[in-house]
């Protein structure tokens, strides 16, 4: 969990610093690669020179060429080297976040994750880590370089003639200070671009969603050229932002030609000789060549820094969402439950609960449930039935009072929407027990009456099932999550709403493997509404509203 | 949906078939590409010639530099590269703001000529294949693919060409004035242009199509670890689940780390090899000199021309690097416009008499592509002129599959659907969905008003039409009280409303409709008991004189039932 005060941008910086090795590394390689564009742009302009200054045979040159030749490579080299590091920066970045928001996620649990989408929640965890990366791999280092290359290569053009430097430097005040401009202007505008590309998506799906109502509706035409509209209305006011993003960069880039063209022409003339003061009388054509050649280097670390701004605004927009929540605090430290296969005694007494962003407390509850013993906790919605067992899954911690579990071993889990994944029937049931073997999943289907269904199929327990076990009817896809519990073998039952939603056979059904799983001895806790389900129980506690609890039967 | 899974595994198959037809809605703004595509070489050209021509100048200044001081009379014209010069600086930067400017609308236009073509195609989709479509992180991934192929023209199709031109044009200047020179650099650039463009796409696309199926999968498995947390954490067998999805971002980070090596390649080469030229130019270009065959300026001209191809073939690593991502994309997509599942309409549609219908099932069986059992299994049933049918069944038992079958959302995989007898495939679609008003179990809001939200049901009502229909739902109180009125916002899918309100507003819709059969599909999920009675009195006047189908969970509180038949894992009781 992060610190109530960390923002967005301490948390990038803070990262910077666990791959500051890399950051740095690639610094290196970019500066390396640049210096040897130095030495490549003096090599050409000095063989020059000496090819029509002197009248050189090239023959006699061709060390010098094959010297101009090692440069090249080992400048790709270095560009290599740069790329490399760049990523691995990127990538320690990313897969630190994930684990970190992983372990924060599984801390949080199913309550304090609430009623958060999990499919944004998979979206954050996936593409906005992503979208940290070019700030790593990119931003960080090119900031580096645009600080330290152009230093180097105005001293260079210093030494070869100052005027040149002079003209050069000239350009520089203009450069932080549309550094500025670009960086205020690209921050809200890529700000503005984010937001409306993100509603013009929202549109589109708000349509797909609804695509069966519009059928119904006869709308399918004009839904569509809605569609078209909207996009074309983005389009419109887009092009509105771009003509201002764009022509930072191109200032920066006008100023950059302008300079060289400056350069290029004042060199000219004073080769000429109609330049009668300063340094340009002593200029020759080699420091003249060498000055033209840098003179683009000198601004090229600074386009290419524009051209990484976005980075920066998509790395500092999903630093938003995910910092928020990193900042979600977990309501207990979650310990993986050690495996003591002992059924639990549970004892309650005053525990008061108090469920984020509601106000009401509920509580103060007694309750004690001897080892083995199955308990309906019944009362109208809103008297904390769900809490309860979500207290005693550890997902909620108690505001006052004492609960104590002894002994903690593993517990079975079921609400009402059955959980499945994609993928084969076998590998549904094994999310409980990794290591069942196939007896053991007969066994298990054979409890909750399924097995003669999966035996008729002809891919038996390898059928697979689709994303969110499509292929299965709700009664069977309720039976499979409760063969599931058979087979974890859990000391501890908890059971919230089990047969809601089902039809009378399907509900006889799953009481029915109910009462087996009871009979292995497990401690069970359902909530529930149905009467027949509260039948099948040892005892009836009803919970009101005030939080009191009363034993309204014993079976 | 299976099918546009399958599109997005790395496979085989043309590369051209993947892309052609993106390719060819791309070719609807024909036009626009061209002058895009002329800009970009204008502004790549003034970049050259801003550096060879200041290349030239600078030499020849300094040639005649040296004869005058050797006493030499000579004279070098200066004012016209001067201009030439600064002319190349301007229409460098203008060129280049134009065309960005000017692209940047291209690509927005064909953005929204992809997004309403997909549509299009999305609307004919039967029920089933939307159902799938409805997991939000599939529709997430749609809009992602769109924008990926949106890109198409600005990095994959006009670079490439814009280099190439480029290259040509330089290397024919060369030829010009020194045709070895033009032979040595020429073979130097093409060979990288034909990397880049054919070899090193072929080179990442393996990783490139991996990294993104995997990416997705990351993404499921990481929305089913969530959503199994409670499990998960109660059985003890969270790390397992983890270290699965551990393995998989392993294989995501060495994908990625493939392509950046690759991209890294690539980069190196660019620099690599144009300078490589740039040297051959001069080292070709030096002896031709000393033959005494070109000047000096002209010298130093040609290899700065071909060192100012460092930009425009700057631009062609990463995106073919990593064109296996784009054309996952559109594979996907094509999988979605071929996909299955669609209505079509008959070819020649019987209207419907002005009678009211009725409505039939005949021995209807539904088969769901990978499901266990038949959703439906030889279902007959009829909706009698007049009657209110209520069909009983727990979640899951098939009831709004029957309502689909009705209004012509899913066909059955056998027997027939009928309307007075005649096959509903033989119905005008649009005849039959003016009859039939349907409250699905999920009818959707849109992010609009309420008014735009009723007035889908029928476009022409007016006010008072949408007060009367507010007020048989209990809503018109609530109505008069938002600031906005009619015009409030709803919000996301109606997040800006309680979702017992957004479910009376999704009624009062349907009682918009003139129809003569109405289905109603759990019409109470979310009303308080209180509010339910008022709505089920107001309801029952308002049905009166239609057929009525209620799809529902249990009898209890639908007005006016005269048959009450149950379903129950597909059969009828």
């Amino acid at each position: 969990m992060l610190a109530d005060d960390t923002t967005p941008r301490a948390w990038l910086a803070e990262l910077a610093g666990r791959v500051r090795g890399w950051l740095w590394l690639t610094g290196a390689a970019g500066l390396a690669a640049g210096l040897c564009t130095v030495v490549q742009m003096g090599l050409l302009a000095w063989l020059v020179d000496q090819l029509v200054t002197r009248s050189r045979d090239p023959a006699e040159l061709a060390p010098v060429f094959g010297l101009l030749l090692g440069v090249l490579a080992l400048r790709a080299v270095a560009q290599w080297a740069q790329e490399r590091a760049a990523f691995e920066a990127g990538y320690r970045v990313r897969e630190r976040v994930r684990e970190q928001l992983l372990d924060h996620l599984v801390a949080l649990g199913p309550v304090g994750l609430g009623d958060r989408h999990t499919a944004g929640l998979g979206q954050q965890w996936v593409e906005q880590v992503e979208a940290l990366d070019g700030y790593f791999a990119r931003f960080l280092p090119q900031l580096g370089l645009v600080m330290a290359l152009p230093l180097v290569i105005l001293a260079v053009v210093a030494w070869l003639d100052w005027l040149a430097a002079l003209l050069l430097l000239a350009s520089a005040p203009l450069i932080p200070l549309f550094m500025a401009l670009v960086g205020m202007g690209a921050e809200r505008l890529n700000r503005e671009q984010f937001e409306s590309v993100t509603r013009l998506a929202g549109h589109f799906l708000d349509r797909v969603r609804g695509i069966a109502t519009l059928q119904l509706f006869n709308r399918a035409r004009e839904s569509t050229r809605e569609v078209y509209v909207a996009a074309d209305d983005y389009r419109r006011r887009s092009l509105r932002t771009l003509r201002l993003a764009f022509l930072s960069s191109a200032v920066l880039e006008f100023f950059a030609s302008v300079a060289i063209a400056v350069v290029a022409i004042y060199i000219g003339f004073g080769l000429l000789g109609y330049i009668a003061f300063g340094p340009a009388d002593s200029l020759t054509l080699f420091s003249g060549l060498l000055i033209l050649l840098l003179a683009p280097e000198f601004f090229q670390p600074l386009r290419t820094l524009s051209q990484h701004y976005h980075d920066r605004a998509a790395a500092l927009g999903a630093a938003d969402g995910l910092v928020a929540l990193l900042k979600e605090p977990a309501a207990a430290p979650f310990r993986p439950a050690p495996a003591d296969r002992e059924a639990p005694r549970i004892t309650l007494r005053g525990v008061t609960l108090r469920h984020r962003g509601r106000d009401a407390r509920l509580g103060p509850f007694g309750l004690s449930v001897a080892p083995g013993e199955c308990v309906a906790l019944v009362g109208p919605s809103g008297s904390g039935k769900s809490s309860l067992l979500q207290l005693l899954g550890g997902f909620l911690a108690p505001e006052g009072g004492e609960a104590t579990i002894t002994p903690r071993g593993p517990l079975a889990w079921m609400d009402q929407r059955p959980w499945l994944v994609q993928g084969s029937l076998a590998d549904n049931l094994r999310l409980a027990a990794p290591a069942a073997d196939e007896a053991a999943l007969w066994q298990a289907l054979c409890e909750v009456h399924l097995e003669a269904l999966v035996a008729g199929l002809p891919a038996g327990l390898d059928t697979p099932l689709g994303e969110r076990g499509v292929g299965l009817s709700g009664g069977q896809a309720q039976r499979l999550a409760l063969a599931r519990v058979f087979l974890a073998e859990a000391p501890l039952l908890l059971l919230d709403e089990p047969t809601a939603g089902l039809d009378a056979d399907t509900e006889a059904a799953v009481i029915e493997a109910l009462q087996r799983l009871m009979q292995r001895g497990a401690t069970v806790v359902i909530a529930t509404h149905q009467p027949a389900l509260c039948a099948a129980a040892d005892r009836v506690v009803e919970l009101n509203v005030s939080g009191a609890s009363r034993e309204v039967a014993d079976v | 949906m299976s099918e546009c899974q399958d599109g997005s595994r790395p496979g085989r198959g043309s590369l051209v078939a993947d892309f052609r037809p993106w390719l060819g809605r791309l070719g609807r703004r024909r036009r626009r590409l061209w002058l895009g595509g002329a800009l970009m070489l204008l502004t790549a050209a003034a970049g050259i010639g801003l550096l060879a021509l200041s290349g030239w100048f600078i030499t020849a200044t300094a040639v005649t530099g040296a004869l005058i001081a050797a006493g030499v009379a000579a004279t070098l014209e200066v004012y016209v590269p001067g201009g030439g010069i600064r002319a190349f600086a301007v229409t460098r930067t203008v060129a280049r703001y134009t065309e960005r400017l000017y692209n940047h609308d291209t690509v927005l236009r064909v953005l929204a000529d992809l997004r309403a073509d997909l549509f299009a195609v999305l609307v004919r989709l039967d029920g089933q294949a939307l159902s799938r479509l409805r997991a939000s992180e599939w529709l997430n991934r749609l809009t992602a693919d769109i924008d990926t192929l949106d890109g198409l023209y600005l990095r994959l199709l006009a670079p490439p060409v814009v280099a190439l031109l480029a290259m040509l044009a330089v290397v024919g200047l060369l030829g010009i004035m020194a045709p070895p020179v033009a032979w040595g650099a020429g073979l130097v650039l093409a060979a990288l242009w034909g990397w880049l463009v054919i070899g090193q796409p072929a080179w990442g696309m393996t990783p490139g199509q991996r990294e993104v199926v995997t990416r997705d999968r990351l993404r499921s498995r990481m929305i089913e670890l969530l959503q199994g947390l409670a499990e998960l954490r109660g059985y003890g067998t969270l790390a397992p689940r983890r270290q699965e999805l551990a393995a998989l971002s392993r294989r995501l980070y060495a994908d990625q780390r493939r392509l950046a090596a690759r991209q890294g390649v690539a980069q190196a080469l660019v620099g690599c090899g144009v300078s490589a030229a740039a040297v051959l130019a001069l080292w070709l270009g030096a002896r031709a000199h000393a033959a005494g065959h070109i000047g000096a300026a002209t010298l130093v001209m040609l290899p700065l021309a071909v060192l100012a191809l460092g930009e425009v073939f700057g631009a062609l690593p990463g995106a073919f690097t990593r064109l296996g991502g784009t054309r996952a994309a559109a594979r996907r997509l094509n999988a979605l416009v071929a996909t299955s599942g669609r209505i079509r309409p008959p070819r020649e549609a019987r209207r419907l008499s002005e009678a009211m219908p009725a409505l039939a099932l005949e021995g209807v069986t539904l088969r769901y592509p990978d499901a266990l059992t038949a959703a439906l299994d030889d279902i007959s049933l009829t909706l009698h002129p007049g009657e209110r049918l209520a069909l009983l069944g727990a979640s899951g038992a098939g009831k709004s599959s029957i309502g689909q079958l009705l209004t012509r959302q899913i066909d059955p995989s056998t027997g027939r659907v009928t309307v007075d007898g005649t096959d509903l495939r033989q119905v005008s679609l649009d005849d039959l969905r003016d009859r039939i008003a349907c409250l699905t179990q999920h009818s959707e809001l849109f992010q609009a008003s309420v008014a735009d939200n009723l007035r889908l049901a029928d476009p022409e009502a007016d006010e008072a039409a949408l007060w009367r229909v507010l007020e048989a739902v209990d809503l018109a109180e609530w109505a008069r009280s938002l600031p906005e009125g009619l015009e409030t916002r709803v919000g996301e899918s109606g997040r800006r409303v309680s979702g017992g309100q957004a479910r009376r507003l999704a009624l009062a819709r349907v009682l918009l409709r003139p129809a003569d059969v109405v289905i109603l599909d759990e019409p109470f999920t979310g009303l308080d008991e209180a509010t339910a009675v008022r709505v089920a009195g107001r309801l029952d006047a308002w049905l009166a004189g239609r057929s009525v189908l209620y799809l529902a969970h249990d009898a209890s509180r639908l007005p006016g039932v005269t048959r009450t038949l149950t379903l129950s894992e597909g059969h009828l009781r």
